[in-house]
């Protein structure tokens, strides 16, 4: 018997069936990046029987209803949503230099003594009740705030007013979308203001910190509390 | 001098095709690892609103999805709906103990972003009832989908 001789495979045809490959990829691949705005909700918290709300005054509130036909009402007002951005960006800014517009939150200034001060007293709280998270993220935000004033060239810095904040409101009937656009809007003004300020502070872009690089954190923390972000939302009436 | 000379004939040569399978291939890869595929069937519209202050999903793998629209079966009313992984759910009081179900191992509901895939046409009712499920079980961390551009 002969040895037959194996005749080498034929790879010519290797190429189209990497191109059928290819094309089958191409027509299925969806490259789209989810995207969308992040927000942490309030904890729901069981509150202490001897628990005392705290004093909450009109002018540290901006409250910003939405009805079911799509119209807003700010501060009682009816507004258009173009009017919206400039009227946020005036609650996190108009106070800042002296008192202007008293319907706007004020603001307070924070030194080194004053951090000093509250870290003690959390720190008393801290050991008489180690249990309680409230005042451990209190001490933790006023050693934060302590770092921030020491590094900062005039010793302090001003901060709003620690009630102030933006109270959202919707009916049943409110579209998702204009509910977004809001949510936009506040982002967009909180976004802006932290950038002026990493750049003013820092000399860098706010967008290009990392979250993972220590320092980065470092500055993102500050950051929130130069330039805080809360929003409490109403439950929809039944 | 001739022997430098000596091919005359000058024809041009055949373009060697023998690499092409490999460029092929490597153009290949690159699509099968860039490619995402659908998490889920939909069973509803979802047409996300726009907003210029999205940012991207980090960690895909620890994020769930929900999604709120219109059904795309007639059969199935005009109402808006949820859906959760494959399926439409009657009603929006089974969020939770999904989300706690999906919990993946040595997490808490709470370090798992929910993502809320919701038509921009659909009240805020159901959105609001969804949200309040997730703050039951301290699922605080939601992420409101929205287009970039």
């Amino acid at each position: 018997m002969a040895r037959r001789e194996i005749s080498e495979i034929n790879a010519g045809s290797m190429a189209d069936i990497a191109f059928l490959l290819l094309i089958f990829f191409l027509v299925t691949t969806t490259m789209e990046v989810d995207a969308g705005i992040g927000r942490t909700l309030p904890f729901k918290r069981e509150l202490p029987p001897d628990y005392v709300p705290p004093d909450v005054h009109d002018r540290d509130v901006l409250e910003i209803k939405a009805n079911s036909n799509d119209q807003l009402l700010v501060e009682g007002r009816l507004t258009s949503i173009d009017d919206l951005q400039e009227i946020v960006i005036d609650f996190y800014t108009v106070n800042i230099n002296g008192e202007v517009d008293k319907t706007m939150p004020s603001y307070e200034d924070i030194n080194s003594a004053k951090c000093q001060t509250q870290i003690a007293f959390y720190k008393a709280k801290v050991a008489e009740l180690p249990e309680d998270v409230f005042f451990q993220e209190e001490l933790g935000k006023w050693q934060t705030k302590l770092k921030l004033c020491e590094e900062l060239p005039t010793g302090g810095y001003k901060e709003i007013h620690k009630m102030a904040m933006i109270k959202l409101e919707n009916q049943a009937g409110t579209t998702y979308g204009l509910y977004i656009r809001i949510q936009n809007i506040l982002k967009t003004v909180v976004n802006d203001l932290r950038k002026e300020q990493c750049m003013e502070i820092w000399g860098k872009e706010y967008f290009a910190l990392d979250e993972n690089n220590e320092e980065d954190q470092d500055i993102i923390k500050k950051l929130r509390i130069l330039v805080p972000e809360r929003i409490i939302e109403a439950k929809i009436q039944k | 001098m001739s022997k430098f000379k000596k091919n005359n004939k000058r024809g041009i040569p055949g373009v060697n095709t023998s690499a092409l399978p490999d460029i092929i291939f490597m153009l290949l890869f690159f699509f099968m690892v860039a490619t995402t595929m659908k998490e889920v069937d939909m069973q509803v519209d979802v047409k996300k609103p726009v907003a210029d202050q999205a940012e991207e999903l980090k960690d895909k793998d620890n994020v769930d999805f929900i999604y709120i629209g219109f059904p795309m079966d007639k059969e199935m009313g005009t109402e808006p709906r949820i859906q959760l992984d494959d399926q439409l759910v009657p009603d929006y009081t089974v969020v939770a103990a999904w989300k706690q179900i999906k919990t993946r191992e040595g997490k808490t509901p709470m370090d798992i972003v929910t993502s809320l895939k919701v038509h921009q046409d659909v009240g805020m009712r159901i959105v609001s009832d969804v949200k309040e499920q997730l703050r039951d079980i301290d699922a605080v961390h939601i992420n409101y989908s929205a287009d970039a551009r």
